[in-house]
């Protein structure tokens, strides 16, 4: 059995690099493949974050939908109790529990958020799990230990993240930490792909699903040397060492791609998707320091202060910041999130600001970092979009979310540290996550090298659905991409909607919302959000 | 539901630490005073792991990250087997003590 639609996820691919790549004939499979198939923008989530963006392409739904708010979120409305990333938040079905009850059988290799891994029909393996915990984290519940019995060479500590090595390359690397970094994550994407074969010889599914994420690692560390746009004009010396490395990387992930349109290719649609994208990063903003000079946060007073902005680079994903609740009106939670949550009084405990302040002071904050947070030389605004929650994560899960989601001029990532600046600039460019995100794709009844208007992460599973010439649950907030495909296919195959999504592994909490927040609860109760 | 007593999560959290180790040493005695780190061998990161893996085993979400976040204030050098159990005891819905509180 072959599989009838495969999701190869290139985890923050961007047309920036990878145009660039197949320029230089550095991946002439994927030059073939776009040839072959349909490309398009593929729009990710607000914010654009690993966790939510990938929760949105195997749901079909945003984040407010689908549960998953950043790698640390509050446990629920009420409490500040945090949680990190798990399968335990998904609030909405997973694509491969929809083509379970079709009849279909579902295999996810490296997702995000797929641990615990769903006990779906088929396999899982989750991604952003360190290899003491793969084996207990996996399903079928025997799965790692099958492969280190019947794939040669397999090593579990291979297959999964090195959190050690990441840290290392991210502080200080040298030319040969660079190697040794860059060479474990092409051994990863190649075990990987051992894997997917492996799996798809000895227990097929009809729908497969593989992420390869050190697309975005290596970005994130080598922007600089991956971004045609900023070249040094005349490259030399260790610039082109380090380049041709990280150029190594990107002709492995198109030796895979070739091999699974070898495998797989004949009859299966294969939508190539990134969660979001990639861009240039010079600065940081502090911007709890921000809102501290504003007065809208107190710190503690053992808060220390740091100066030096390269350490932010070695913060983990998660650090307690050390504001003093009592006296704190709005703080952001986690560096990435770029979420700034208001403190409301008997929202989560007894502090903040009193209840029917909030909207109010909701405006004045948010016009204050559009208008105030300012770069001290040259005046420019650092932050150029603000969003609610209502916009950024209707549904559900919205009143867990962060009140105001920023975008920053360079798209960067906020940190959450207490310093005596609000703004530096990086000690190297670095790479960070830009919306818009990519779609390529190529099968039965494809247009061939064509390109589409943006679509969106949620239209991804609907799309994968149609493939599979399955049913379209109702309730999706995804559309099947009908432009990817020639007229005639669409004419004779019809898209059938089926009934409305099965509930995701998690029950959403209703908050202890404020009573102007009433009105929001009683339309989402009105749309069948809450009961 | 059945109610979890301190002994009964005790194994299941050995069994846990057992499946995270490929090299499980059968002779070390784990008690509570073990420590998960130094002794047990496992590395910062694998918190995280231990985190999903506590509660997908016990079907509940529970509050690790401040457990950890107390951990680094206090400037504990490691988190011994019987911390572990008294962070569980006090969160799991069905645990004995929970219920007497």
């Amino acid at each position: 059995m072959k599989p009838q639609a495969i999701i190869f996820g290139l985890d923050g691919a961007t047309f920036t690099v990878l145009d660039d790549l197949v320029a230089r004939g550095i991946m002439p499979n994927l030059a073939r493949f776009q040839h072959e198939g349909v490309r398009g923008h593929l729009m990710s989530t607000v914010p654009p974050l690993t966790p939510l963006a990938w929760s949105s392409l195997v749901t079909g739904r945003t984040p407010g939908q689908h549960g998953v708010l950043g790698f640390v979120q509050y446990t629920d409305p009420n409490t500040t109790s945090v949680q990190l990333v798990s399968s335990r938040q998904f609030t909405a079905e997973s694509i491969w529990s929809m083509v379970n009850r079709q009849g279909k059988r579902a295999g996810s290799l490296n997702f995000v958020a797929h641990q615990p891994a769903p006990k779906i029909d088929g396999w899982v393996i989750p991604g952003w799990v360190s290899w003491r915990w793969m084996k207990r984290l996996s399903h079928p519940a025997d799965v790692i230990e099958q492969l280190k019995e019947e794939l040669p060479g397999f090593d579990v500590k291979k297959l999964a993240i090195d959190f050690e090595e990441e840290r290392k390359s991210v502080v200080g690397a040298r030319m040969d930490d660079y190697r040794s970094w860059i060479g474990l994550h092409i051994e990863r994407e190649r075990q990987w792909f051992e894997v997917l074969r492996h799996m798809m010889r000895q227990d097929p599914v009809d729908l497969l699903g593989i992420v390869f994420d050190g697309v975005d690692k290596l970005q994130h560390l080598l922007w600089y040397y991956l971004d045609p746009r900023i070249t040094p004009e005349k490259p030399e010396g260790e610039y082109l060492r380090i380049r041709e490395m990280a150029w190594d990387y990107f002709r492995t992930v198109d030796a895979l791609l070739g091999e699974v349109v070898e495998l797989y290719g004949n009859k299966a649609t294969i939508l190539i998707c990134s969660d979001h994208g990639f861009t240039a990063t010079r600065e940081i903003l502090y911007i709890n320091s921000w809102l501290a000079s504003m007065g809208y946060l107190t710190w503690k007073e053992e808060t220390a202060v740091l100066d030096d902005g390269t350490q932010e680079l070695e913060g983990g994903v998660y650090r307690q910041v050390g504001f003093d609740a009592s006296r704190t009106k709005a703080y952001c939670l986690t560096a990435s999130s770029n979420g700034i949550y208001i403190n409301v009084k008997g929202r989560r405990d007894n502090t903040g600001i009193p209840a029917q302040e909030y909207e109010r002071f909701r405006r004045e904050l948010a016009n204050a970092l559009l208008t105030k947070c300012l770069d001290p030389e040259t005046g420019e605004p650092l932050i150029t979009k603000v969003s609610t929650r209502e916009e950024a994560y209707w549904g559900p899960s919205m009143n867990n979310a962060p009140d105001l989601t920023l975008e920053l001029r360079d798209f960067g990532f906020v940190s959450v540290r207490r310093t005596s600046c609000v703004r530096a600039d990086r000690p190297l460019i670095g790479g960070t996550h830009h919306p818009e995100g990519i779609l390529i794709a190529r099968g039965p009844g494809i247009r061939k090298n064509a390109c589409i208007d943006p679509v969106h992460l949620v239209d991804v599973a609907p799309t994968a659905l149609y493939a599979m010439g399955l049913e379209i649950p109702a309730d999706l907030q995804g559309r099947v991409i009908e432009e990817l495909y020639t007229p005639e296919y669409l004419v004779t195959h019809n898209l059938t909607l089926g009934g409305d999504t099965e509930a995701g592994e998690a029950v959403p909490v209703p908050a202890g919302v404020p009573d102007e927040d009433t009105e929001i609860i009683e339309k989402m109760k009105a749309l069948g959000y809450l009961e | 539901m059945q109610t979890l007593t301190r002994e009964r999560v005790r194994q299941d959290l050995i069994e846990l630490l057992k499946d995270a180790r490929e090299d499980w040493d059968t002779s070390v005695t784990v008690t509570d005073q073990t420590g998960i780190f130094n002794e047990l061998g496992l590395e910062s990161i694998d918190a995280v792991g231990l985190s999903s893996a506590l509660e997908g085993h016990f079907e509940q979400t529970l509050p690790f990250p401040e457990f950890m976040s107390k951990a680094k204030e206090q400037n504990l050098k490691d988190i011994t087997v019987g911390q572990l159990l008294d962070f569980l005891m006090t969160n799991l819905d069905g645990s004995a003590e929970r219920k007497v509180a």
